[in-house]
């Protein structure tokens, strides 16, 4: 296959087209924010072109251990742990070492149901620590997510 | 709706039909931008005793490519009951296509409000002189929130009582989990949090859901007239004022942020809530919550979409609402291990 330009050039050249000739040609008020939707959007789909596969696999890491952690706590309560376990074995029988995109994602959403039943019991278990730590895993899924967001508005709204 | 060509002809044929004395001829129609959710349009109508008059439309987009799906039927409904009370400003519902027949879509008409937005004022305002838009915005939230409940008879669900309505908010937070197509840790992260951070109770009211500047019409003389309620519903008011809040910061001006003691201080007097119920604390924690209203609705667009069952601009632009939402989410829902909050 071709690899470069990579997908992340070839959108960005697509989204510097529409802004330098379509939206010079264009005065509709509506289509003309239309174009700025685009625009953004075509932003957001090349950062994660670039980085998607990557920031699937680092954050579905630090979920699983994340949980792995949680399950281990003497004071979890038996229907956390079960959920936990539970989850963690989905996980396991479900998860893929493929890179292909389906495939990653579908890792990554089974490594997020894992990581949403730790969350919650290690926030019944009153255990601040490991709050911290749920937390501090869900502002790397943050940072990812603003990453690709960029500068964002809600355009046209007036 | 969805075809502007035929428009003039189909309006000026529905409004004659309602009317039944005069014929309406529309000599101007214009698809209106800004709104997100709805199609919008602004037509000029010219009666045949000579009269002029301007309306507005607010339509479905056509299926599968709205960003939300919401109810014509109840928010026409709640539109017409609102009105009948006077109880707070807003265009009156003229007309409604409820099946789609004459106007293309389901169309509700409206009076059209000749002013600006107060977001679009607001842009146009320098800092510094934003004090007394701040205390319009409030005495309208206010208003909203002194609707009496009980003049709006069955156009609105009644929750049993504040307890259980809280818990139902909350979890729809685990519920939008659940129904989503993938796991969002935010979600249940967030539900925990607020279970164990219940603040005190206040009477349920009418919340807006929406409320935010650009939903807010400026009169000539100043007046506020409050649009969109498609989202509406009986429960707690400091949703609005959460809402408020993240969505103001999300794009500008925080009227709430120029002075929020102030803010607050001025929304007690004006609805009589106490400063135990209505505070910093309380602001922060309805900061969190309120914003599942929108959230979820955002979130299964994104989920039809990924389906394949939806499409189209709004719904991938609006997909950056999540992050916005996780991202308020995360800055309400603070540890107490001593360094989060203090």
């Amino acid at each position: 296959m071709l690899s470069r330009p990579t997908t992340e050039q070839i959108v960005l050249d697509c989204r510097a087209e529409l802004l330098s000739t379509i939206d010079a040609a264009v005065t509709d008020p509506a289509v003309k924010i239309a174009i700025q939707m685009m625009e953004n959007v075509l932003r957001n789909c090349a950062e994660r072109a670039a980085h998607e596969i990557a920031w699937m696999r680092e954050e579905a890491d630090a979920m699983i251990a994340f949980a792995q952690r949680v399950r281990a706590v003497s004071t979890m309560t038996d229907a956390a742990r079960a959920e936990i376990d539970t989850t963690l074995d989905a996980f396991g029988s479900g998860r893929s070492d493929s890179l292909h995109l389906d495939d990653m994602t579908a890792t990554y959403h089974l490594a997020g149901v894992c990581m949403s039943a730790a969350l919650e019991a290690a926030m019944a278990s009153g255990d601040s620590a490991l709050q911290v730590a749920g937390r501090e895993v869900l502002q790397l899924r943050l940072a990812h997510e603003q990453a690709i967001m960029g500068e964002w508005s809600f355009v046209g709204r007036g | 709706m969805h075809d502007p060509a035929v428009m003039p002809r189909r309006l000026a044929s529905f409004l004659t039909q309602h009317d039944g004395d005069r014929t309406a001829t529309v000599v101007a129609y214009d698809a209106m931008v800004g709104g997100y959710s709805r199609l919008m349009a602004r037509a000029d109508i010219q009666w045949s005793d000579g009269t002029t008059e301007t309306v507005v439309l607010r339509g479905d987009p056509p299926p599968g490519k709205a960003m939300m799906e919401t109810d014509r039927d109840s928010e026409y409904a709640l539109l017409r009951v609102l009105g009948d009370t006077s109880a707070i400003n807003m265009p009156r519902a003229r007309h409604y296509d409820g099946s789609g027949d004459h106007l293309g879509t389901k169309c509700i008409v409206l009076d059209h409000v000749a002013g600006s937005s107060l977001q679009t004022i607001l842009n146009e305002t320098p800092a510094g002189e934003r004090g007394g838009h701040a205390h319009d915005l409030i005495d309208t939230l206010a208003r909203i929130h002194s609707i009496d409940v009980d003049s709006l008879g069955d156009a609105l669900p009644r929750p049993s009582g504040w307890d259980d309505y809280l818990s139902a908010l909350i979890d729809r937070f685990r519920q939008a989990d659940r129904e989503h197509i993938e796991s969002m840790p935010f979600l249940r992260f967030v539900a925990a949090w607020l279970d164990a951070h219940r603040p005190p109770p206040l009477p349920l009211r009418v919340v807006h859901s929406d409320f935010q500047p650009a939903n807010i019409m400026v009169g000539a003389g100043g007046e506020h007239f409050v649009i969109d309620w498609e989202l509406t519903h009986i429960g707690d008011p400091r949703e609005d004022l959460g809402y408020y809040n993240v969505y103001s910061s999300a794009l500008g001006p925080n009227l709430f942020m120029d002075d929020p003691e102030g803010f607050l201080q001025r929304y007690r007097k004006r609805t009589g809530f106490s400063e135990e119920a209505v505070n910093m604390q309380t602001m922060a924690y309805f900061s969190s919550l309120a914003a599942i209203t929108v959230y979820a609705q955002v979130l299964r667009g994104a989920a039809a979409m990924a389906a394949g069952h939806n499409g189209g601009l709004m719904t991938t632009y609006t997909l950056n609402a999540l992050t916005i939402g996780h991202g308020n989410f995360m800055a309400g829902c603070l540890i107490d291990n001593g360094q989060e909050t203090a």
